[in-house]
This record gives C-alpha cells, structure tokens and sequence, in this order.
C-alpha cells in the first residue's frame, strides 16, 4: 500500500513540474484565433458616450466589418467604484467575457491598467489589447514582458496642438482653459501639447507671447464622479465666467462643449473644443471650434488579423496621423475635423499649421521648460518619445496643477 | 481674481445649489410628517431622466418638470404606502427604491444618451440685476434659481407660521395629540410625503434641464447627491432656511475646491474635489455631537469662560429630529 501511495506522490509530483513547465514561459499558449472568433472589449463609459468609449466601441464595429468572421461582445461603465458591477474587479469582467467565447480582449482605459496586467498574466492563453498602456513597451518605465499583451495609443499630441493652435486663433480674451482630468503622464502630455499649439499659433498670428493666458483645472477622473471629482460643468462654468473664451475638453464627457453653448446662447461669445469622439461637435455645433479624436480601428483590425493569422508578437504601438490626410477612416490613428464655429481666416490659417506639421514642424523641441523653471529641452533638443509620454510637469508658462500628491 | 468673477462665480454656486435645495426643502417636508424617505437618490436620478426625455419628446420645458415633479410624487407614494398602509419599514422601503431608481433611470435613459436637448435659459430681472452685488448675485439667475430662492421662505412660512404648518408640525412630533385634536394623521402623512416627493423630484430635471443638461447614464454625475441632500435636511435640523444654508454651503465648497486648485498647489487636487463630502460629514457630526452623554461630561470638566462659549456653540447647532419620525401611526 505504501509503495503504491509513493507513486501516486512521485506521479503527481512529476506531472505537476511537468505542467509548471509548461506554463511557465516555455512555448506559447496563443492559439491562432481562426476564421471566426469572438473579441471582448471592456469600457470606462457606456458604450454611446460621444466620447472616449464610443470611439472605441466604433473600432469594434470597424473591427467586425474589416474581418468578417469577428464578433464583438462588450462590458461598459467599468472603473473603479462603478455601481454597475458592485463587488467586482475589472479582470474578473474580462473572464465572464472570456467565459461567454472571448478569444481576445480589448481594455480600453488606463484606469484598467494593473487589471489588464493582472488578467494578461494570469490567462496567457488569452490575446489582451491594453488602449493607452505602456506595460510592454521595452523602453518605457513600466515594462513587464507579456507576449499575450500589446499597448496601443494614438499620437494624440498632434491633435491637441491642433486643437491649442484652433484655440489661439479664436480667441479674443487670449484667455485659454483647458479642462483636465486626471493627472497622469498621459494628460499631462496631452494638456503641454495643446498649450505648445496654442503658444506656437498665438504667436504665429502676431500676438504678444505674454498675453496667452493658458490654465488647466483636474476635475480628478475621466467623467464626473460625485464625491471623488470635482464638477466638470463647474470648471467649465467657472472659466467662462472669468473671461476664458475657448475651453478644450481632456476629459471624456460633454460638459464644456454642453456650457459653451448656454453661455453663447445667453450673448457671450464663448467656444469649446471637444475631445475623443469624432462626432462630438453634434452636441453643440454652433460653438464648436472642432475636435481631435481618436481613430482606433485600424490599429485594432490590424492587430487582431496577426492573432487570427498566428503572426502575433506583443508590441508597443503609438500610432500617428497619416498625414496625407488625417481623417482617413482607414490609415489615420487620429484626426482633427473642424466645427461649424470655427471662423474662414481661422481655418486657412489653421490648415497652413496642419500642413507644416505634416511637413516637418515639431513643436517638442528645445527651449522647453517645465512648469518650476527647470529646463526640460535645451535649445534645439527635440525630444524623446520617452520624454514626450513621462513628462514629469506641466510646462512653464501653464497654470495649473502638475502633480496629483 | 477680481470682484466681478467672484460675483458670479457666486451666482453660479447658488444655481448650482439649486437642485439640492429643492431636494432638502422636499425631503424636509416629508420628515417632518413623520416619515423618512430615503429614496432621494434614486428618484433625483428618475425624474432626471423622466423630465428629460419628456423634454426632448414634446419640446416643453414645462412638462419636463412636470414630468420630474409626478416622477418623485409616485416614488414618494410608493413608500407612503408601504410604510403608512402596509406599515413596512421606511427605511428599508426607501434604501430599495433609491437603488431602484438609479438602475432603471440608467436602463430608461439609453435612447437619450447625449443627444442634445432643450435646457433652461436665464432669465435676468429688469432694472433689478442692474443693483451693484445685488443684481450679479440674486437677479441674473433662471427662473428655476428664482424658484428655489422662493420656496425657502415659502416653506418656511407654512411650516411655521400657519395653522396648517403646526398640524404638519403635530403630526410629526406628536400624531396622537394631532389626532385629538382632529387631524387625519395618516392623510397627512401621505399627502405631506406625496408633496415632499414632489419638490425632490423637482431636482432631477433640474439638473437634467439647467444645470447640468443633457443625460449621460453613468456619466452624468448626479449619482450620490440624493444622499448628500438626505445629510443636509439632518444638518438643516428640519428647518427650511438652515437646510437651505447648508445646501448653498455644500454648493460653495465645492466651488473653492476648483477655485483654490491653482492658488493651493501643495494641496493634492484629489483633497480638494473630494473634501466638500467628508466637510459635510463632519458638520452633521458637530450638528449632532452635543446630544451626546460624553460631550456633556468633556463640558463639565472645561473652564467656565470656555464651556459657557462652546455650550452656546453647541447649542447654537444643536438639531433634533420630529420626535415621531419614522414611526408608524395608529389612532387605536
């Protein structure tokens, strides 16, 4: 009897190790998805937001059309404290997604960053798509080598510098708000890169450099959060009150587009810049200037066809214009599209700055300085990717808060 | 900043209280009936969405309020009847129906995502918005700020300065005695919650309609000022010009917290969006700390001038509920 127990251990044992093994980064667990598969896609918001999610849940539908034997199924409103899924945690979603066929899965915030991490890590036999993330990019500083994972984000930066430049050529006060969400890496960058556009454009059209008043206030998420966030219909409110004329949107909501139209309907000649979704500007055409977006179809067909195909390899993407024509549905990662409020003069001029930035101009270079004085690019230093995504502060001439603690 | 921006970044602060006022004047008046309704944020987050969609559908304004105003009366009604006829527990009636209206306001409100719909212009008073600080403040508002600077008073009015108002007061503190004396305390008690609910649901489209326009579902952000309103008719100790404070004060903090964010940059932003909440915590806690036995011995052991001014402090804030609130009636 003992002998026979010894080799029930011995077998268990052996056959544990041997499966260890297995999973432990000896081959791969990625299977070719086939002709026919089911994607997932877990969404901060609800899916028609107008915003950053209904972009997304677009490139689903981009997705299913471009590759027909694709089927999207879909999680909204997940972030944390959501009530819509009390008690549970935004890898556990993925796996009730993964539970219902779910091949692949696309996490489309950065609030999901170490739960798309987790649920990476633990279903390595699982392709996951992590929008705006930068875990497997190999030189950044968050790296973690999943090859089941690969990051995927727009060069938003372009846009924003549209959009700051499109600010400066409208305004009257030279009075620019820029409603920010969180502080991160992300939105810091984000917020420097419409304040260079709005600086560059500002100065273009002969104005003084000084008088460009730039200020950014964080409501402190992507949307508004009772209790955790400040109102974002209050900072939107509270710069048009104090003589800001054009706000650009960094959250992913309506509201400052939402009150530009209440205070122009009311006779004050105010503007908004929307952000995320390209129909944005429907809301409220009359006072919208234009709105940068994301574009995230193509890089998502592109990417499931290689996990389709077994040609998948987990990659860092940052995707940029195509510059031949920015709002391109089928090549361009962003696009700008201008609003019916935006003036004739204002659109020459703000085409000839598009142009440039296809042409070359690049606005990250040298003399830049963050927000404390402290010189970030010497004269003539264009800088780094690296530089660009981890911007440690706002730059100098911003008001605003850099930090979150 | 200069004055100007301070005046109506002020006057935003008081519309913006408006649809917690109404919220707290409603609720208000439902509790000093005696019953508790605790359905504010699901209701608040119903009538937001009933009066918006009725809005975009017909084109009205008014019906979108209406249609806010008769959401809150049926929620109201519901818990009326659960907890008056069917003598069922208005707390737990209330806490089912706040997270049953928030859900179903969320699964209603789909088709009406985003879209855009009509909203509330202002509405400035001639001759009286032109009086220096005055007219900034007070008279440049819509007529649903107008409202709620009115219903203060009104309310006050009734509840302590008529014949009616005492009945209401009566049954609420004392429905026996009211009853004595003639009073239907039951009626009363469903037509008091049945107007409160009304005047809550008033809330609702007005954020939907003014102050924060449109629906965006999860989104929209009125999800968790039922329960602040529910804090501050405690801290308004039942009263409609305290619960009134108490609303333009949550409304003002929040305010500094984004107009304090540059002028305190070592202070985390993050403090600053949230602390209007917990402040409001801890004022319904010094507004209730002086009923306690502990708080009335730390008292005894202060020294005279110090305890004579924190006593009167004390009991300057010191509120206490209808002393029948929440318990059921029976003329038997």
């Amino acid at each position: 009897m003992r002998k026979i127990l010894a080799k029930i251990a011995f077998l268990s044992i052996a056959a544990i190790l041997v499966l260890s093994a297995c999973g432990g980064g000896g081959g791969s667990q990625l299977a070719p998805l086939g002709d026919e598969f089911t994607f997932g896609m877990i969404l901060v918001g609800p899916h028609n937001d107008h915003g950053w999610t209904q972009a997304h849940y677009d490139a689903g539908l981009y997705v299913e059309q471009q590759i027909p034997g694709a089927k999207m199924i879909y999680l909204e409103n997940v972030y944390s404290g959501s009530p819509a899924y009390p008690g549970t945690t935004t890898s556990q979603l993925a796996e009730q997604l993964v539970a219902q066929g779910a091949k692949l899965i696309i996490f489309n915030s950065d609030d999901m960053k170490d739960e798309a991490t987790k649920f990476a890590q633990d279903h390595p036999d699982i392709y996951v798509i992590m929008a705006s993330g930068d875990q497997v990019w190999a030189d950044g500083n968050a790296y973690i080598a999943m090859e089941n994972m690969t990051n995927i984000m727009g060069r938003m930066e372009y846009g924003k510098m549209i959009a700051g430049c499109t600010a400066a050529l409208t305004s009257q006060t030279g009075k620019i708000g820029y409603l920010g969400p969180l502080i991160n890496d992300e939105t810091r960058r984000l917020a420097s890169s419409a304040y260079l556009g709005a600086k560059y454009c500002w100065a273009q059209a002969g104005n003084d450099p000084a008088a460009l008043e730039f200020k950014v206030t964080w409501i402190g998420f992507w949307f508004n959060i009772p209790g955790v966030t400040s109102d974002p219909t209050q900072v939107a409110d509270d710069f048009f009150n104090s003589g800001y004329d054009v706000v650009i949107s960094g959250i992913d909501t309506t509201e400052a587009i939402t009150e530009a139209k209440k205070y122009s309907d009311a006779g004050t000649p105010v503007w908004a810049i929307p952000y995320d979704y390209q129909g944005a500007c429907d809301t409220a055409p009359g006072v919208c200037l234009g709105v940068p977006y994301f574009n995230w179809g193509p890089a998502y067909a592109a990417t499931i066809k290689t996990a389709q195909t077994g040609d998948w390899t987990s990659e860092f993407q940052w995707n940029g214009p195509d510059w031949a024509n920015i709002n391109n549905p089928d090549t361009s990662a962003v696009g700008f599209v201008k609003g019916a409020a935006l003036g004739a003069d204002a659109s020459t001029q703000l085409d000839q700055f598009i142009a440039d930035l296809a042409g070359g101009l690049n606005l990250w270079v040298g003399p830049i300085n963050l927000q404390d004085g402290v010189v970030y690019l010497a004269d003539g230093v264009i800088a780094t990717d690296q530089q660009i995504w981890y911007l440690p502060q706002l730059l100098e001439g911003m008001e605003g808060q850099s930090v979150s603690e | 900043m200069d004055t100007n921006t301070i005046l109506v970044g002020l006057a935003g602060v008081l519309a913006l209280a408006a649809p917690i006022l109404f919220a707290v004047i409603g609720e208000t008046i439902t509790e000093r009936a005696g019953i508790i309704n605790l359905s504010l944020n699901g209701t608040i987050l119903l009538s937001a969405i009933g009066g918006f969609a009725v809005a975009c559908e017909t084109g009205s304004l008014l019906l979108g309020f209406l249609m806010g105003m008769l959401v809150g009366a049926l929620v109201a009604l519901i818990v009326a009847f659960s907890s008056i006829t069917l003598r069922q527990s208005q707390v737990a009636v209330g806490f089912v129906l706040a997270l049953l209206g928030r859900d179903l306001s969320y699964f209603l409100g789909t088709p009406y995502m985003n879209i855009s719909g009509p909203r509330l212009a202002a509405l400035p008073i001639p001759f009286l918005k032109d009086i220096p600080v005055l007219g900034p403040l007070f008279f440049r508002q819509d007529v649903l700020t107008y409202l709620s600077f009115a219903i203060i008073f009104l309310v006050w009015l009734w509840i302590f300065r008529t014949r009616p108002g005492l009945m209401l007061r009566g049954i609420g503190e004392r429905p026996a005695a009211a009853f004595v004396r003639g009073a239907n305390v039951n009626l009363m008690r469903y037509v008091y919650t049945i107007i409160g609910g009304a005047v809550i649901g008033l809330a609702g489209p007005a954020y939907s309609l003014n102050v924060k326009a449109g629906w965006m579902g999860y989104q929209s952000g009125l999800d968790g000022f039922g329960w602040i309103a529910l804090s501050i008719t405690i801290f308004g100790g039942w009263n409609p010009l305290r619960a009134a404070f108490g609303a333009y004060l949550f409304s003002l903090l929040q305010w500094l917290g984004l107009v304090l964010q540059p002028v305190l940059p070592g202070i985390p932003s993050q403090v600053l969006q949230v602390a209007p909440f917990p402040l409001m915590i801890l004022t319904l806690l010094l507004v209730n700390i002086s009923n306690a036995e502990w708080v009335e011995r730390m008292l005894a052991a202060m020294p005279e001038g110090l305890r004579h001014v924190t006593t009167r402090l004390l009991r300057a804030m010191r509120a206490s509920p209808p002393a029948s609130l929440g318990v059921p009636f029976e003329s038997e």
